[in-house]
């Protein structure tokens, strides 16, 4: 049983139909992720008791596999009778995994803002959540566009992770067709080509978003 | 004028009335039993060698550092004692930093009427037109809609010092505003400075600038060691240094 | 069972995940090397060539990567053990990352590094092997310690193909005990426990070769 090429451009329709939930799921975990891990950044800085769990937590997600995240959010919220579709718990999984990647993006794009930035915020009685939305958050994305950039790209290619949810993202779709046909090697690889022209594409459109806005910056 | 309405003189309240006031950095004292009273009108020039606490003393007066004992109060209201306190205490002073610290990515107009519009919840039109009074005040109208970075060291310091005017403070404060300009922009930032105190500005400046000292101020306080060592009207500093240490610092000054 | 049944039971899965790790290794540590070196110094179609391999292995989705291995190669005639194929996957896609850590060292380095060396008479491959490298590799190290714990988060997906490493074991407990918080928090808690040190290293050594780089801390 060689590889059948005719088998293979059979199943690019379909599994290419499998894009949008693949963008989906990449598009709400880069804004979930970025918002928990934002928060993460802004409660670890605050210190104290929430600071220290924060940062223990950022550790402690940094130091497991997104897979495991995965199955434990999929089998223990049910436990607690928090039921959700597979893509919700696919999303909330690479959300969470990646914020605490995000978290330590922030902290390093707000470490290069100099301190006299916030201490002129300080002194034009600006509260701290204007300061973090006026002042210190549009300089950090400056700093961090080009991270930023690649950890989207990241969250893309951890997306067919969501395969073993059975969420019908790409992967999934590509698991579909070789369970109904016993073939495995060409819908395999047609995700595999599809994924791969995926991330280089977003790769490159993140590349020249993360161009303009450092010209943008420069002038 | 515009936004410049002038404050009912308070006879009896002091602006800045600082009481015993000492500070530590860790196990260094760089603040002594400060007193010092401001009254409305009165243009301060602190001076004195470096690491002699003047620049902690006016970041104090901001509120920008705490302190271990003593009391600050700015019009009856104290520093430090709650955030409440200390912002209302706040918002009668304006601040100059001696790195400027304009905001790089907003233009020059939006440095001003970002705290306009966020504290004084003023609507844009307003907000723009304080402010672009204030950049004529600065000499600087013309740079409105220019980004920090594309002017000069002092064209932003008198950015700055628009941008602090624009809240109406009682009394103004400058860290060094001349010590990170090139020589030739000196001039510039010192020139708006007199006019601001020509129009009946209150200041307190913390500057080696000897010639704006004694061409603006009418009181002079001289720290050593986190020490007010001496506090003199200008004629009486500048005719007969009262204080050996004080006639050595203005020795070296002066001999520059 | 109880908690620490639970987590004595996923241990035993630990010497797979680390038996893919070190024959991942294998395949990592040359790859970086021979090719983050060929894209310092190749150019025109040798180095277009070069990066063209480095992207296919750290631009694809590793998940998607590792299926289509595993059933394409036998579908070519290629029989390769489930470990030998998780190992070569995860190796490659793992060296690709750190390839671009060796040319950056690489390139980091001031031109008066190799202008020294060459006004000492030695060769160009000299320079490379006794000058370049070494200082390259050292201010690399830390980024290297990451790429490890990335690999070996990686490894939880070789329980998709079979093969019983801690994630498997964890499935496989699940199969007979209900109890998921249990048995996933344990998951999570085994790896902790092996990238949590690697983690704590990699900072010890982030310090040592770059303790330029203070945290600064305000907001």
């Amino acid at each position: 049983m060689g590889f059948d090429l005719h088998f293979a451009l059979s199943t690019i329709p379909t599994i290419i139909g499998a894009i949008g939930a693949t963008l989906l799921a990449t598009i709400l975990s880069c804004l979930g992720a970025s918002a928990l891990g934002f928060t993460f950044e802004m409660i670890r800085r605050g210190g104290g008791a929430p600071g220290l769990a924060v940062r223990f937590l950022i550790d402690f997600i940094r130091s497991t596999p997104v897979l495991a995240w995965l199955y434990f959010l999929y089998f223990v919220l049910p436990f607690y009778g928090i039921r959700l579709g597979a893509m919700t718990v696919g999303i909330l999984g690479l959300s969470l995994y990646y914020s605490g990647y995000l978290a330590e993006v922030f902290k390093a794009g707000i470490d290069a803002i100099p301190k006299g930035q916030q201490e002129a915020a300080r002194s034009l009685s600006l509260t701290r959540r204007d300061t973090i939305v006026f002042v210190i958050a549009p300089q950090m994305l400056r700093n961090i566009a080009a991270p930023l950039g690649n950890y989207f790209v990241s969250i893309l290619k951890a997306t067919p992770y969501l395969a073993v949810l059975a969420v019908p993202e790409m992967l999934g779709r590509a698991f579909d067709i070789a369970s109904e046909t016993y073939r495995y090697a060409e819908p395999l690889t047609v995700a595999g080509i599809l994924f791969l022209a995926l991330a280089l594409i977003v790769a490159y459109g993140v590349k020249r978003i993360e161009q303009r806005l450092l010209a943008a910056g420069r002038r | 004028m515009l936004a410049q309405a002038p404050h009912p003189a308070s006879e009896t309240l002091p602006l800045v009335r600082i009481v015993g006031l000492n500070k530590w950095f860790g196990a260094l004292q760089v603040l002594k039993d400060i007193e010092l009273t401001v009254r409305a009108g009165s243009r301060i020039v602190v001076c004195g060698p470096s690491g002699s606490g003047k620049s902690t003393l006016i970041r104090c007066i901001n509120g920008l550092e705490h302190f271990q004992k003593g009391t600050i109060q700015l019009e009856g209201t104290a520093l430090g004692r709650n955030p409440r306190d200390t912002a209302t205490a706040r918002r009668q002073t304006g601040m100059v930093f001696q790195s400027f610290n304009l905001f790089p990515h907003l233009t020059v107009l939006a440095n001003c009427t970002l705290a306009l519009r966020r504290v004084l919840l003023k609507p844009a039109s307003e907000a723009e037109e304080i402010a672009m009074h204030h950049l004529t005040t600065v000499r600087i109208p013309e740079k409105a809609h220019a980004y920090p970075a594309q002017l000069s060291g002092g064209q932003q310091q008198r950015v700055a010092i628009a941008r602090a005017l624009c809240l109406n403070p009682r009394i103004m404060l400058f860290d060094e505003p001349t010590s990170a300009l090139d020589p030739e922009m000196i001039k510039e930032v010192l020139d708006v400075m007199v006019a601001l105190a020509g129009s009946g500005v209150t200041m307190v400046c913390v500057t080696h600038e000897m010639g704006f000292a004694r061409e603006v101020a009418d009181q002079i306080v001289f720290m050593d060691e986190g020490r007010i060592v001496v506090h003199a009207s200008s004629r009486d500093f500048f005719s007969r240094a009262a204080h050996p240490r004080a006639q050595l610092f203005l020795d070296t000054i002066l001999s520059h | 069972m109880s908690m620490f049944e639970i987590w004595l039971g996923i241990l035993q899965g630990l010497g797979i995940t680390a038996q893919v790790t070190a024959y991942a290794l294998v395949f990592a540590v040359p790859f970086a090397l021979v090719l983050g070196v060929a894209q310092f110094l190749a150019t025109g179609l040798t180095r277009f060539l070069v990066t063209a391999v480095i992207e296919f292995w750290r631009s694809s989705a590793v998940v998607v990567l590792l299926f289509v291995f595993y059933y394409v190669l036998p579908v070519m005639g290629i029989t390769l053990s489930a470990l030998t194929v998780s190992a070569l996957v995860l190796g490659l896609n793992i060296g690709g990352y750190a390839s671009q850590a060796v040319r950056a060292g690489l390139q980091s380095l001031p031109a008066g590094q190799r202008e020294a060396g060459m006004a000492l008479g030695l060769s160009r491959p000299a320079i490379l092997l006794l000058i370049e490298l070494p200082q390259a590799l050292i201010t690399m190290s830390p980024t290297f310690v990451n790429n490890l714990i990335q690999l070996v988060k990686a490894t939880s997906l070789v329980s998709l193909v079979t093969l019983t490493d801690m994630t498997f074991r964890a499935k496989e407990i699940a199969q007979t005990d209900y109890d998921p918080v249990a048995i996933y928090s344990a998951l999570l808690l085994a790896f902790f426990v092996v990238c949590y040190p690697i983690a704590l290293a990699g900072r010890w050594l982030e310090a040592r070769v770059h303790p330029e780089k203070g945290t600064a801390r305000g907001i």
